[in-house]
């Protein structure tokens, strides 16, 4: 155990700094806001770019697929930097974290090229379709039906709360092939463009406002998706569903980790030097935050550390539920201590943070519901009790 | 950073389940708050495996090792819920000789604990129960050749039985530590809740000690604060060791016991109670080392990370407590079952060297004043 890195390491760190300090966007020309998770503007796509061309976009890979082969160690530390300055390295967050990297993972040379490379240089943009009206916590009973005919796969049905679809050049479907196998037997991954004819996608607005769209339904009517464009095996899709983070999977909890204590720094600002700061039961509840947000640092690099000694740590399991959650129990403490305050819009924290994925300004009640996109998307806190409860403590399935 | 433990730490967190599961079966907890048992031979087999060595440094016939591998030994000694003066001799009688005193009476106080397992603890709280130092009212006043001591000191962990007492005092204003032999001092041993962790409240009152006895080894009185954070932390460790041994208790209830035809770990509702008491378990665990970390690499975070492995210990044992004994049910509620000794172990690490609400202020005014 020791709190440092080594040297091998902090020189890896230095190499990043010099190269941030160096190619970080002029913060005048970053006015231009994404418009949803797909929705990314040209100078974020320029910059990612230039991350993927010097090896910077994703350390772990190696240098054709923009990274240096890094260890796990220095994908912490250039993480720690890109948190440190707010940079966000991609604006399409699920482009970049699962759809190229399940592309990466799990298809061939040709998707690689034609798909994973362009969604990793920002030259397209991708979007996930998981979930469905029948299928959210249940995500194996998915119904969207894929036929195989010749050479195209015919595909009919329905996503929903598929993010930035209606900007996303790409989308990564998870389809029934085989509606006679047991649920998990019979999915498949396929690309479909979105371009393709029979695909239609409608925007909603969530709860942030009627201006604030990023949710989809998509709905697929006898589209026609090409055999070539079946990424893994065909009927193997639960195992990229599964396996589509296995890459990142080491570092995903790093954006809990950094929006809590962005969260909590913000949080302190707030109440520095005003009576709330001299107040025991603020203080109080304040002290458990900033508890969550020191103890799911730590248990990350404590899985960090577990897996690059080649261990498979617990750990990486409660980070999501307790940084989701943690979240939200501070903003709810800083939305009572505040009270009427809270009500109104905030700065805006683009003038503060010109690189990061930010939408606009956004009062303290509104970071309270947007909390719970944290404790509901990617698998509710619910789900992941019974996940935690049934794999890491190895209790019976209900 | 790298926050695992190295091979060679979590060789000694085998070794020391080892040697615990043979030499502290919970039985001999049972026994001792049954009035039949004593610890006084697992101390013997302890000292002769070298534990009271372990930690302290080698001028004084140490091992050498340092804060981590302590709160390894500390979590087990909770894990096992055993008795006897490791605890408040290891993490904190010695802190405070360590941190106080010159070498001289480092040597002098230190090395019998390393050779031959003397016992020693820590005098801090006078009755508020919140180890506040700015609330310390006893002193030592000179007289001539020696020190006269006057007021009381509460909650003393093994007060009436350590052979050497380092007592927080004032002299001039300013805090000091003056060892005290046990049997120069009036205790009175306090009923705990917890038999194995007996404390008591020793009177002060005219005792006179030799000079030499009080500790000089530096005028700051942030050696004080120090001694008595690393004893905060020691409590945390022995909380979470006791945590983990409730929920492991639990996590074996709840795939065995059948109702309605399945195991009751089946049903969500228990299922998610145990998966809280999990993740607050990981949450201390990582706070209580962190401590420890802290601690070994002289980093200045000491305050906040005493506060917080002492807090999370504290929630910690909140949650494992209340629904350890609910999820158990009737069997749970009886004294045969091992289930309260874990139990009254982890509600005293809640009692002992400041709440968890006072500990979270802290971190709070501490989060506040940082750059």
């Amino acid at each position: 155990m020791r709190l440092g890195y080594d040297e091998k390491t902090e020189a890896f760190r230095d190499q990043f700094v010099a190269w941030l300090e160096a190619n970080l966007p002029d913060p005048l020309l970053t006015a231009e806001r994404p418009t949803s998770s797909a929705g990314v503007p040209e100078w974020a796509r320029q910059f990612q770019r230039q991350m993927f061309d010097d090896g910077w976009l994703s350390p772990a890979y190696p240098s054709e697929l923009g990274g240096r082969n890094a260890d796990l160690f220095e994908q912490m530390v250039y993480l720690e930097e890109l948190g440190r300055r707010h940079v966000t390295r991609s604006f399409n967050p699920q482009g970049l974290g699962i759809v190229s990297a399940s592309i990466v993972s799990f298809g061939n040379e040709e998707q690689i090229e034609r798909w994973a490379v362009p969604i990793m240089r920002a030259e397209k943009t991708a979007a996930l379709g998981m979930s469905e009206p029948g299928a959210g916590s249940d995500l194996a009973a998915l119904a969207t039906r894929a036929v195989l005919d010749g050479d195209h796969f015919v595909v009919n049905g329905q996503k929903v709360w598929t993010s930035g679809a209606h900007d996303a050049d790409v989308l990564l479907v998870f389809v029934r092939t085989d509606p006679e196998a047991p649920k998990h037997k019979g999915i498949s991954a396929l690309i479909v463009e979105t371009d393709t004819p029979g695909l239609d996608r409608r925007p909603f607005p969530d709860l942030g406002g009627p201006d604030h769209v990023d949710f989809n339904e998509v709905f697929f009517d006898d589209v026609l998706v090409p055999s070539t464009n079946l990424v893994g095996d065909l009927n193997d899709g639960w195992r990229i569903c599964n396996g589509a983070l296995a890459h990142e999977r080491a570092m995903l909890w790093v954006m809990w980790s950094q929006s809590l204590d962005n969260m909590l720094d913000d949080a302190l600002a707030e109440l520095n030097g005003t009576s709330h700061a001299d107040d025991d039961v603020v203080l109080d509840r304040l002290g458990r935050s900033i508890m969550d947000s020191h103890a799911i640092r730590l248990l990350g690099h404590r899985q960090l550390a577990k897996q690059q000694r080649g261990l498979v740590p617990a750990e990486l399991s409660i980070l999501k539920l307790m940084g989701s959650e943690a979240q939200q129990d501070l903003a709810a403490l800083i939305l009572e201590t505040l009270g009427a305050a809270a009500l109104d819009q905030a700065v805006d924290s683009t003038l503060r943070f010109p690189y990061e994925n930010d939408r606009g300004a956004v009062s303290w009640s509104d970071r309270y519901l947007f909390t719970f996109a944290g404790t509901i998307s990617g698998g509710t806190s619910e789900i992941q009790r019974n996940i935690v409860a049934e794999r890491v403590l190895g209790l019976p399935r209900g | 950073m790298d926050f695992e433990l190295t091979d060679d730490q979590l060789e000694l967190q085998r070794i020391a389940r080892d040697v615990l599961d043979r030499e502290a079966p919970a039985s001999l907890a049972r026994d001792i708050a049954e009035g039949s048992g004593s610890a006084d031979e697992l101390w013997a087999t302890l000292t002769s495996l070298d534990w009271p060595a372990l930690c302290l440094p080698e001028p004084v016939g140490g091992l050498g090792h340092g804060w981590v591998e302590l709160a390894v030994l500390l979590e087990e000694m909770g894990r096992h819920v055993a008795p006897g003066p490791f605890a408040a001799t290891a993490a904190q009688f010695v802190p405070a000789v360590r941190h106080a005193g010159t070498l001289d009476q480092q040597e002098r106080f230190l090395a019998p604990v390393a050779a031959a397992g003397a016992t020693g603890t820590l005098a801090v709280d006078e009755g508020a129960g919140t180890w506040d130092l700015d609330q310390i009212r006893a002193s030592a006043t000179r007289d001539g050749d020696s020190f006269v001591l006057s007021g009381i000191k509460c909650f003393v962990v093994d007060g009436a039985s350590a052979e050497e007492i380092a007592v927080v005092v004032r002299v001039d204003g300013g805090l000091r530590v003056v060892v005290v032999p046990g049997e120069a001092v009036a205790a009175r041993e306090l009923n705990p809740i917890d038999a194995t962790t007996r404390h008591a409240t020793i009177d002060l009152e005219g005792v006179r000690v030799g000079h030499d006895r009080l500790l000089v080894g530096s005028d700051s009185d942030d050696v004080v604060v120090r001694a008595v954070q690393e004893a905060t932390v020691g409590v945390a460790a022995s909380t979470l060791g006791a945590c983990q041994r409730i929920l492991d208790l639990n996590l074996d209830h709840a795939r065995e016991r059948q109702q309605f035809g399945v195991p009751i770990g089946s049903f969500q509702a228990v299922k998610h109670k145990l998966v809280d008491m999990y993740c607050l378990v990981e949450r201390t665990r990582a706070l209580v080392y962190f401590a420890a970390l802290v601690f070994d690499s002289d980093d200045g975070r000491r305050a906040i990370a005493t506060s917080m492995a002492k807090a999370g210990a504290g929630e910690c044992q909140q949650r494992c407590v209340q629904d350890g004994l609910q999820l158990f049910g009737g069997i749970g509620y009886t004294w045969e079952h091992e289930l309260q000794l874990f139990l009254r172990r982890a509600k005293v690490g809640e009692l002992h060297f400041g709440s968890s609400s006072s500990h979270r202020r802290i971190i709070a005014r501490c989060a506040m004043s940082a750059p």
